[in-house]
């Protein structure tokens, strides 16, 4: 399974070796801009999404694995178009809505596979986030990648003695690996803990 | 003299009600390599987690752990941790941050040493563990061989007076193996490391401590300990083929 990350290649473009500053900087006031915006204003988005092309571009990021990032939060765009059509009056169209979600999905994904995460909490740091929500935020880009690999060998393991798929079966078991992830993910945070006491964490 | 580590009646129930050490008492003196054998569950883990102070916070622990002297006491955690290096068992448990280098300096910079100290122990640990160049490397990108080695130099950056390593071979293909031994020997101060490795436990442990349900239930010299086929059968263990090719004297093992 390709793990999430796995595409991330360090310093590997242009792009890559932009101060990570800048490039936060450059994301936030994208972001802002983006949703102050009630209509699909050409002024703005015109340059915004020439430039986010043209960042993709540089950045050598390969079109299927941008696409699939897109796809994968496309639920949270659906979320919010639909939200949009369902508002009795007022407030912009869903359409609007749809394109504001999807500039802004598609400007974090670029920062986020540009700038290697340790940078992202470098500026953090210069920013004075609290230090309990960096440590939080780094543990849990440091264990995403643990439990994905532990979930895909329950995966395989289940396939390895699923013979006979049947649909209700299959949401039981699904369950139940939910639930062992979880029980799993609760003893690891636990030895985390120990290990992080036995070299003078306090 | 001082012993270095001085367990004494240790007793220690999880909140469950298991329990896993039932009257643990030994010594080890300045300088020695001492193994811990025992099968599954016989409470190998819990003793190493006691030797850092770990596990009393967690349950009804009872007995006396003394380290350098000193009896492990709440007031004096900081202290003993830092005498202390803990390997524990999964490399991925002690490997919690983004980077090699940023792991290593964890425990340096939770001494509150300046950075360039930090800096020069980080170097120093990641030589003598043969990971300089992988400062940058994602943790999670670390072959199994290499984040052992990358806790190994997370321990040594602290400059601790005792090592204690929970099954430090595990996952180890036979390269990875024959090299994390000759780092294990290289490496000076006293070490007591916990092991199914038999043929580590005779390589560089010259004394070894028998662990079973929670009793000490043999200490003596690993060869004559492994020799005694009854008592490795009796408590889950088997006598090693290593001992059938030893050399008759033991100075050269």
């Amino acid at each position: 399974m390709l793990l999430p990350g796995h595409i991330h290649r360090p310093r590997s473009s242009g792009i890559h070796r932009w101060p990570a500053e800048w490039k936060f900087a450059g994301a936030l006031v994208i972001l802002l801009g983006t949703v102050v915006q009630s209509e699909l204003t050409p002024l703005w988005f015109g340059p915004v999404w020439g430039l986010l092309m043209w960042v993709w571009w540089r950045s050598r990021l390969p079109v299927g694995f941008v696409m699939s990032r897109l796809l994968w939060l496309s639920p949270f765009v659906l979320a919010v178009a639909l939200a949009g059509a369902w508002r009795p009056v007022g407030g912009p169209a869903w359409w609007v809505l749809a394109c504001k979600a999807f500039t802004s999905l598609l400007t974090v994904v670029l920062l986020a596979n540009t700038t290697p995460f340790s940078e992202m909490l470098r500026v953090f740091r210069r920013l004075r986030v609290p230090g309990l929500l960096l440590s939080t935020l780094a543990l849990m880009h440091r264990y995403v990648f643990v439990l994905l690999e532990e979930t895909e060998r329950m995966r395989r393991a289940r396939a390895g003695r699923t013979f006979r798929p049947g649909r209700s079966r299959l949401w039981q078991i699904q369950a139940s690996v939910v639930g062992h992830l979880l029980i799993r993910a609760l003893a690891r945070a636990s030895r985390i803990y120990q290990a992080m006491l036995a070299r003078g964490w306090s | 003299m001082i012993p270095v580590i001085e367990v004494q009646d240790l007793r220690y129930r999880y909140h469950d009600g298991t329990e896993a050490l039932r009257g643990v008492s030994f010594r080890v003196e300045s300088g020695e390599c001492v193994g811990l054998l025992g099968p599954n569950g016989s409470g190998k883990s819990t003793l190493l987690l006691h030797l850092n102070g770990i596990l009393p916070e967690h349950g009804s622990a009872d007995g006396l752990v003394r380290i350098l002297g000193r009896t492990l006491e709440p007031e004096n955690l900081p202290w003993v941790r830092q005498q202390v290096g803990l390997l524990f068992q999964d490399p991925d448990d002690q490997l919690f941050c983004a980077t090699v280098a940023e792991d290593v300096a964890f425990g340096p910079r939770q001494l509150g040493l300046p950075e360039a100290e930090v800096q020069a122990r980080l170097e120093r640990a990641l030589a003598a563990v043969g990971l300089s160049g992988l400062e940058d490397r994602a943790t999670h990108h670390l072959s199994h061989g290499e984040k052992r080695r990358a806790c190994l130099a997370g321990l040594l950056a602290c400059e601790p007076a005792i090592l204690v390593l929970d099954e430090p071979t595990s996952g180890l293909d036979p390269r990875g193996r024959r090299e994390l031994k000759a780092l294990l020997r290289r490496l000076p101060g006293t070490k007591l490391i916990a092991t199914h490795d038999l043929e580590l436990a005779v390589e560089l442990c010259p004394r070894c401590l028998v662990l079973d349900q929670g009793r000490l239930v043999a200490d003596g010299p690993t060869v004559d300990l492994l020799n005694d086929e009854a008592l490795m059968l009796a408590h889950g263990l088997e006598r090693p083929h290593i001992l059938q090719h030893l050399h008759p004297h033991p100075n050269h093992v």
